[in-house]
């Protein structure tokens, strides 16, 4: 991800998780490809600051392990847009990485929790 | 750019839009939005390159990698790798050398353009007797279907094809083939002379100009290639003709090879007046088989009367088309149709090795495939891996089977041998190749797909917890694989016994008694379609002096002439008993001998007297008989003393002489043997007392000099220095042993014999290859139980034992349901093939059936033994830790 005006408070260690991200993202229902850079900036209030093209990548990717689907549709301003959709299988992996990540997390706080001071 | 490429662009460029639609709708200026809708996307140029190069590696990226692992886990399984490769290599390379041997060798196809428009004219009629065909016809005939027919061309072509002919040009003699054809038959056949022209209606009529067409070989050997040799003229025959065209360089006569051609000159009478003219045929352009097999009856002219006359009354008949290549292919289609079976047999066989072993090998493999998957493989990734597994399989056992094909090829050319000059031009059919390795490809893949399809809907979470390659049995249907297994047994057992069948019967036919002592006898035969051998006196001073000069050389025994020799097709002829008070008509062999032909050949003399020097032409006609002659022509009756009337003269039989064995004596009596070597009553006419009349026979025989000898070498020197002497315009032609002749009449029953015993063993070879890789697998996979037994105090015996039963119980059962096979499948072949191939062989026979059941159960033994002998190296502490 880019940096715009500061480091994104991510870095680094979210670069490998921008597929994890956009899957969250098309959870809730269908979504194009501006409205999941959009999406996942307001989710994070702003911290997570994605480079819109790297989005396209990713999701032809996505797209190609079959963990999302495609189809052409209208935006709210009637132009035509391509929307992705979270697969069965897409819903699965989600649930894996997610649950993966959490655990992952909680090992690291759990190695960075300041010790209590008697 | 592609459509799916224009798609992304346009969606970039979409996404940018709305943004910059949506950063104006927030108030700022369309130029601001632009620029900064452009720095937030990045550019899309360079996505779209990263997209693109992101796809493109990762195909052959992932069938690269697919492949290294593919050959990999194919090194891991050595049992079932090499079980796999071997059973592709032995079908592949067994069935393509087969194919091309009998191919090349039985089936012979035409080599004109659109042959399948190719056809002769034939009569289908019957008689109160029965069906028939004839393919003969008269003079009127042919001009009726050339003036008349429309849907096709057609030509005339002569019968009595011209072997060895006497051609003498630029002062060499040679033996050649002579065809007598009509005009357009090159035309008809389709192929052009190469130089000069073919004949015309003008050549082709009675009094026309001496003309002919040669051949390429011909034209290089005796004109070394000149344009010049059009208009140059040769000596056929003793006549003159001139060279009016050449044909092309691989250009084959159609039924016998011939290097000469000569107008037929068809009219009404002389050899028109009787039923001597074959008419090729070819389906014009634009009109259909059908059309003009409609339109033969159309064309009948009264020929029935004039061919019957009316002696058989109750015929029927009318013209029709049969398609070239089935009149000369009609003797060999029972052998191609046995081949044909044993082929398929071989291929059901492997096809069924491989189904076993790829269903065996996909059940045992679910751990290692669940863990792929739960690293992320994607359903289609994993099948696409295995299915590049079976594609590696399919081409090494391609490649492997090519070379197996050659080598297997070059063997049975050897095993050919020096009676067949024809095999050594054949080489690999590539069609047949090219099929076989297509259809193992596919069935690999076919049987890789249902355990692969299996495989890739697994469930992930149990599959790993279930620990698959520490599972006691493995893999899933052990019944199913032990059936199918069995019925390869099944099958090799009924294309085993068949091959046994056929050797028995060859076998059988070489061991039949000759009747004379072929060894160290050397013949040769020489054309006498002479201008100069018209007359008995001719032909009989060149036969006495040539055998003169042949016995006064050193190391020649003794030497004769004769019309024909045993193991070939002989000469018949109508006789009467001069003392027959019904006069009935007679029919037997008949050859003119010189008198040492009896003892040069070492025929025993039964009774009375053989031919002497003192049967000269002035003195009382005789002839002599073979032992034959008194069963089926005498009656029983002594028949020394007798008179029969034939050729012309009556004549006294004054001695009985042994049978020898003939190919065919052109005609059937009850009591002569059916079958490809048989004899007939035969009667030995001394050559100085042969009538003029006789000579005409030399259009379709040519005298056979006989020497005995010690040194083969000597004998060939001796033949042409002594008819060289006499007569140096006539061309010697082959000159052969008579084992050769001999072991020639049964070449067919060789070939086939050779050919289908290849596939048995094959089919043996495949069997055993089978229960091998079922056994090494059980064991493979069993190694932990057998660890854990033998631990817990089993003996390694008892356990090999054990294994090693389990094949030998399939073998069994397989092997009783494969001898219930073979009684019916040989009486299938018996139905289909006559005695000519199972000679003196009968279907009931057990020993046969039994034998082969329990040579195919001891081979099971055996495979099933070798792998469980592994069992013997099994430490139980290690397997258990494994």
């Amino acid at each position: 991800m880019r940096r715009r005006q500061q480091p994104a408070a991510g870095g680094d260690l979210l670069a490998g998780t921008l597929d994890m991200l956009i899957l969250r993202s098309l959870h809730s229902g269908p979504v194009h490809g501006l409205a999941i850079a959009q999406d996942i900036e307001r989710r994070s209030d702003a911290v997570l600051l994605v480079e819109q093209g790297s989005l396209y990548p990713a999701l032809y990717r996505l797209e190609a392990r079959g963990w999302i689907g495609s189809f052409w549709g209208t935006s709210d301003r009637r132009r035509r847009v391509r929307f992705y959709r979270l697969t069965p299988k897409g819903k699965r992996q989600l649930t894996a990485e997610s649950n993966r990540w959490e655990a992952l997390a909680r090992a690291v706080a759990r190695v960075m929790r300041p010790e209590t001071l008697s | 750019m592609s459509k799916r490429e224009r798609e992304r662009a346009e969606e970039m460029r979409t996404h940018i839009e709305l943004y910059v639609e949506e950063l104006v709708a927030r108030g700022r200026t369309p130029e601001d939005a632009r620029r900064e809708a452009r720095l937030a996307f990045g550019n899309p140029r360079a996505k779209l390159e990263e997209v693109e190069a992101m796809e493109r590696l990762p195909f052959f990226d992932a069938l690269w990698r697919d492949l290294k692992y593919a050959v990999r886990v194919l090194r891991r399984t050595p049992a079932f790798t090499a079980t796999a490769i071997a059973t592709l290599a032995l079908v592949i390379g067994a069935n393509t050398a087969v194919f091309s041997l009998a191919h090349a060798i039985l089936l012979r196809p035409l080599p004109f353009p659109q042959p399948e428009r190719l056809a002769m004219v034939e009569v289908e009629g019957r008689t109160p007797k029965g069906q028939g065909r004839w393919e003969s016809h008269d003079g009127t005939t042919w001009e009726v279907m050339r003036d008349g027919a429309t849907a096709i061309d057609v030509a005339v072509i002569a019968g009595g094809f011209g072997h060895d002919v006497n051609l003498v040009v630029g002062g060499k003699a040679l033996a050649v083939g002579q065809a007598r054809v009509g005009s357009g038959y090159f035309h008809v056949l389709g192929v052009a002379p190469a130089a000069g022209r073919e004949f015309t209606r003008d050549d082709d009529r009675p009094g026309g100009p001496a003309v002919c067409v040669i051949s390429y070989p011909l034209w290089q050997r005796v004109f070394s290639g000149d344009a010049g040799a059009i208009g140059q003229s040769l000596l056929l025959r003793g006549e003159r003709y001139d060279v009016i065209g050449v044909m092309p360089k691989g250009f084959e006569n159609p039924g016998e090879p011939a290097d000469v051609w000569t107008p037929v000159r068809p009219s009404r009478t002389g050899e028109g007046g009787g039923t001597n003219f074959g008419i090729v045929a070819r389906v014009r352009d634009g009109h259909t088989w059908q059309e003009a097999i409609a339109a033969m009856p159309a064309l009948d002219s009264g020929f029935i009367k004039r061919v019957t006359g009316d002696d058989v009354p109750g015929f029927s008949g009318h013209f029709t088309l049969v398609p070239l290549q089935d009149t000369l292919v009609a003797d060999v289609q029972q052998p191609i149709v046995m081949l044909g079976g044993a082929v398929f047999t071989v291929l059901l066989i492997a096809c069924v090795n491989l189904a076993v072993l790829v269903l065996v090998r996909g059940g045992s493999r679910t751990k290692e495939i669940a863990t792929r998957m739960a690293l992320g493989g994607g359903r289609r990734d994993v099948l696409r891996q295995l299915m590049t597994e079976s594609a590696v399989l399919g081409l090494a056992g391609g490649a492997l089977g090519l070379a197996v094909g050659y080598v297997g090829l070059e063997g049975l050319k050897a095993l050919g041998g020096a009676t067949f000059d024809q095999w050594t031009h054949v080489t690999l059919d590539g069609q047949m190749l090219a099929f076989t390795m297509g259809l193992s490809l596919f069935t690999c893949l076919l049987f890789g797909l249902v355990p692969a399809l299996q495989a890739s809907r697994l469930d992930v979470q149990a599959a790993l917890a279930e620990g698959g390659s520490r599972s006691v049995a493995g893999g899933s249907r052990p019944w199913l694989r032990r059936i199918l297994v069995g019925a390869e047994v099944a099958l090799g057992v009924v294309l085993l016994v068949v091959t046994a069948l056929l050797i028995r019967a060859f076998v059988n036919l070489r061991s039949i008694d000759p009747g004379f002592d072929p060894a160290h006898v050397v013949t040769t035969s020489v054309s006498l379609q002479d201008a100069r051998y018209k007359t008995a006196a001719q032909m009989n001073q060149l036969f006495d002096e040539t055998v003169r000069r042949l016995e006064q050389t050193p190391g020649i025994e003794s030497a004769a002439v004769s019309l024909e020799l045993p193991y070939r097709r002989l000469l018949n002829m109508g006789f009467k008993f001069m003392d027959d008070p019904d006069d009935k008509g007679h029919i037997a062999n008949v050859m003119y001998v010189t008198p040492d032909f009896f003892k040069t050949l070492r025929v025993p003399l039964l009774g009375g007297r053989a031919i002497s020097t003192s049967d000269a032409v002035t003195a009382p006609p005789i002839v002599v008989v073979n032992q034959g002659f008194i069963k089926l022509a005498s009656g029983g009756r002594d028949p020394i003393g007798r008179r029969v009337r034939i050729s012309n003269a009556e004549r006294e039989v004054v001695g009985v002489v042994g049978d020898v064995k003939v190919t065919s004596s052109g005609f059937f009596l009850t009591g002569m043997v059916k079958g490809p070597i048989t004899s007939g009553p035969l009667i030995y006419l001394p050559a100085a007392q042969t009538p003029d009349g006789f000579m005409g026979i030399h259009i379709w025989f040519s005298p056979m000099w006989t020497v005995r000898t010690s040194s083969p070498a000597v004998a060939e020197a001796a033949l042409q220095h002594a008819i060289g002497a006499v007569d140096p315009l006539l061309p010697i032609g082959r000159i052969q042993q008579m084992t050769d002749i001999q072991a020639a009449a049964t070449s067919r029953q060789r070939l086939l014999m050779i050919l289908v015993g290849v596939l048995g063993a094959a089919a043996v070879l495949l069997a055993a290859i089978g229960i091998h890789g079922l056994i090494a697998h059980s064991v493979q996979q069993r190694t932990r139980e057998f660890g854990i037994r033998l631990a817990l105090g089993a003996t390694a015996g008892g356990t090999i034992r054990e294994v090693a039963m389990s094949g030998v119980v399939i073998a069994c059962s397989g092997a009783v349901v494969g001898v219930g096979l073979a009684v019916m499948a040989v009486r299938l072949v018996e139905s289909l093939v006559s005695s000519d191939y199972l000679w003196g062989v009968t279907s009931r026979d057990p020993s046969t059936y039994l034998e082969v059941g329990a040579f195919l159960v001891v081979v099971a033994a055996v495979a099933s033994l070798l792998p469980a002998l592994r069992i013997f190296r099994l430490d139980p502490v290690e397997t258990l830790r494994a």
